[in-house]
């Protein structure tokens, strides 16, 4: 394809001549994109109809992402362009997201350790110990096989043509199930499209948890295995549901578990007593236990951490890995990578300023109109301050609080996401905004599922990605040639 | 045993009372004694009442914890804690100010941050500028330690377990708690690390028996990484009559009772008698003797 072909057909679909998720730096078609856009093009007559097909069949299976109002969650949006990746593109970056995982991993089991990095000054002190994730009462506790952060969900967004990392989340990151999901409601309504491309499948990502899980039981032979969910009123139930189901585990919720003399039991149908070995835990740590962590919790059960303190049950991810994850241990994490790995970092930041440093604040202060403030303790994309959209008055009183409370804000540079082709309701295409969270699994090596959830703004104007913000998602192809 | 050795016999009781019948509770306690330098503990026993078997382990800290699972159901819930134990007088050391740079990277330095119930405000910030100016040597923390007792009033019931700097201050009486978060507060914030100490205050004189509550003071490091004890509430450094039995960054770290339980109660009221006595030199000797011939006997019975 020429080089003015390229930008004619990029044109076409609404693409900018920037740099984007289907376009390079000079607006030139992706080779991964060109047979597929080639085919929507052919396609266009009934694409309004595989829109409608799309939705009819999430909701048949009832895959739902959010609160329930009035009893029923609502759908998870999704549109049926997928995103693709090329194999080159997949090795560089997963190599890139395993390098992130073993550091964020080796870090939690330090912060619980012998605090080498905080007594080296790669990650600041004052930082860890004024974590709401750092757990004090777990300071000493080496899970089995030392692995804490079983499954991270590192969160990638493309600028300028180049991945960079955007969010880490080794708590509880959710979203696997609608990526696989995304990739069977694809399979089942346009399977000729899958003939275009070699697309390396996703289905073996439950099979691979539970061999994860089932490792680190205290009774491998026959683990009793549990999905622990804070209940159905969690955004995230659907997903729960459908590992408990993929992985052949019991979903339960915390008043179903009860610790005996430091042993975790749950009721099996027939109301006898089952001994539990392995938690696979969607509930933040500091809910698990109100004996230990915050008492007023009704989601966990009493005991547990002694429990997982003695090695009676093991619990994924390990609690206090909230640690790694809290947003201002962020920008120190490419220092992690050197420090522990020695290794350089194979993928950058988003240019990110920890406000708790006089000089990095001053920074942030002076360029403002370049930055966006996120609170810490919030996710889900809430409470995001746009430095460029506010007037100088609401800047000046907004920047007076994050001084008075710097601990408590995270400034990083504003980024353009790289936009991707999607269905415009009414018909036609339209470009939004779409981020990537590849979920690595860490065993003895890590291993990462080809491709993630593609999120994808709610409207071509959203500047944030997030599910929790009406976005929905995509099929994310990786190529494997 | 030296000249300088005092020896206490401790006894601790709570009673919990619940509000109706509860058929399950579990309960953590920080109530053994933590021995360091010149404290020792000759005996200890803690009996639950419904009985339960307790299980121990050290906490982050450094205490010790007991957790006791009561399984039978009961309106009412006893923990009796008896001990034996001695401590000399410390050396009263002038301590040396930290380096900031060096304080970075020290584990001590969790106890110059804020924690949940020690905010660095503004009010103190300003309180510790008003008596001390810019010093923040040691001499003005032990100024501080006198200032407090003499500027505020102890006051039982004047405030809750609950109540916060700020009530201090704005009521301007409390009990040792309170001035022990205040002093917490105001050393914190001069760059000094700081941890909370639980424990109980004995008599000075032999013979003599204190009945009252638990006690709290502070401990202030030093750059040389050493903590010695202030005592705001009686504005002196801890002596050989300050008995330590927990530290922590403040009172939620070394709460002496954590429960949870189920059942219809709605919560329980605890009531709490300390009763602490200087023991003579003769009743030391006997407390020794019977451990003695308690370990003798226990050595006949297992070669016999």
């Amino acid at each position: 394809m020429t080089t003015d072909a390229g930008v004619a057909r990029g044109l076409a679909f609404g693409l900018p001549r920037a740099a984007d998720e289907c376009v390079d730096l000079d607006g030139v078609v992706r080779p991964p994109y060109a047979e597929l856009l080639a085919t929507l093009e052919r396609a266009a007559a009934t694409l309004p109809q595989l829109r409608r097909n799309a939705q009819e069949w999430f909701a048949d299976r009832g895959v739902t992402f959010g609160v329930p109002t009035e009893g029923v969650a609502p759908i998870f949006p999704f549109d049926p362009v997928p995103r693709v990746l090329s194999s080159a593109e997949w090795r560089s970056l997963s190599r890139a997201l395993s390098q992130r995982a073993m550091a964020l991993d080796l870090f939690v089991s330090d912060c619980y350790g012998s605090q080498r990095a905080i007594r080296h000054g790669v990650v600041p002190g004052r930082l860890v110990y004024s974590s709401t994730g750092y757990l004090r009462d777990i300071v000493g506790i080496r899970p089995p096989r030392a692995t804490w952060c079983h499954v991270s969900g590192i969160d990638v967004v493309r600028v300028n043509g180049t991945f960079h990392v955007l969010e880490d989340n080794v708590r509880i990151p959710s979203g696997i199930a609608y990526a696989l999901e995304s990739r069977r409601a694809m399979e089942s309504l346009a399977p000729e499209w899958f003939k275009l491309a070699p697309v390396r499948p996703i289905h073996g990502y439950t099979g691979r948890l539970r061999r994860i899980l089932q490792r680190i039981a205290p009774r491998q032979w026959d683990a009793d295995i549990v999905v622990l969910t804070p209940g159905s009123y969690n955004a995230a139930y659907y997903e729960h549901q459908l590992l408990a189901a993929e992985m052949n585990a019991t979903l339960v919720e915390g008043h179903e578990l009860i610790v005996v003399e430091d042993e975790v039991y749950r009721r099996d149908a027939e109301g006898a007593a089952q001994r539990v070995d392995v938690i696979y835990s969607r509930v933040n740590s500091e809910w698990l236990d109100p004996l230990v962590f915050r008492r007023d919790s009704i989601l966990g059960a009493p005991g547990l951490i002694e429990a997982w303190r003695r090695g009676n049950v093991a619990i994924a991810n390990a609690p206090g890995t909230g640690v790694a994850d809290d947003k201002v241990i962020y920008p120190y994490v490419p220092a992690m990578i050197r420090y522990y790995l020695g290794e350089e970092p194979l993928m950058d930041n988003v240019p990110t300023y920890d406000l708790t440093d006089a000089q990095q604040q001053d920074h942030v202060v002076a360029n403002f109109d370049r930055m966006v403030l996120k609170p810490v303790d919030a996710s889900g994309g809430y409470g995001l301050h746009f430095g460029r959209l506010m007037s100088s008055n609401e800047a000046s009183g907004f920047l007076d609080g994050v001084k008075a409370n710097p601990r408590q804000w995270l400034a990083q540079e504003e980024v353009a996401l790289s936009r991707a082709v999607c269905l415009r309701a009414g018909g036609g295409f339209e470009p939004r905004a779409v981020d990537l969270r590849p979920f690595v699994l860490l065993d003895e090596r890590p291993w990462i599922v080809p491709g993630g959830l593609t999120r994808v703004a709610g409207d071509p104007d959203e500047l944030v990605v997030n599910s929790s913000h009406g976005g929905g998602s995509k099929d994310t192809w990786v190529l494997t040639h | 045993m030296g000249t300088d050795t005092l020896t206490y016999s401790v006894s601790h009781r709570t009673v919990l009372r619940y509000t109706a019948k509860v058929s399950l509770s579990y309960n953590e306690v920080r109530m053994r004694p933590r021995d360091r330098g010149s404290q020792r503990t000759l005996a200890f026993s803690l009996l639950s009442n419904p009985w339960a078997v307790p299980r121990s382990r050290v906490d982050y800290f450094g205490n010790f914890v007991h957790r006791l699972d009561v399984t039978t159901p009961h309106e009412l819930l006893e923990f009796s804690v008896d001990a034996v134990v001695e401590n000399a007088e410390p050396r009263r050391r002038r301590l040396s100010e930290w380096d900031q740079d060096a304080l970075a990277g020290d584990p001590r330095l969790e106890f110059v941050l804020p924690s949940p119930r020690v905010p660095l405000g503004e009010n103190t910030r300003s309180l510790w500028h008003e008596w001390n100016g810019d010093d923040t040597s040691f001499e003005s923390v032990l100024a501080t330690a006198q200032r407090i007792r003499r500027e505020l009033r102890y006051v039982s019931g004047a405030t809750t377990v609950e109540s916060s700097i700020d009530d201090l201050l704005e009521g301007g009486a409390g009990v040792c708690q309170d001035f022990t978060h205040l002093f917490l507060a105001m050393v914190r914030g001069a760059g000094w690390p700081a941890r909370y100490v639980s424990g109980y205050l004995g008599p000075v004189d032999e013979d003599q028996v204190v009945e009252g509550e638990s006690h709290a003071w502070v401990e202030v490091c030093g750059s040389d990484g050493r903590w010695l004890g202030l005592d705001p509430t009686t504005g002196e450094h801890a002596g050989a009559h300050h008995l330590r039995l927990a530290v922590g960054r403040d009172y939620g770290d070394v709460a002496p009772h954590h429960g949870l339980f189920f059942g219809e109660a709605k919560g329980a009221s605890p009531d709490v008698t300390v009763r602490i006595a200087r023991m003579s030199n003769q009743q030391v000797d006997r407390v020794e003797h019977h451990a003695a011939v308690h370990w003798q006997q226990q050595q006949q019975q297992q070669q016999g």
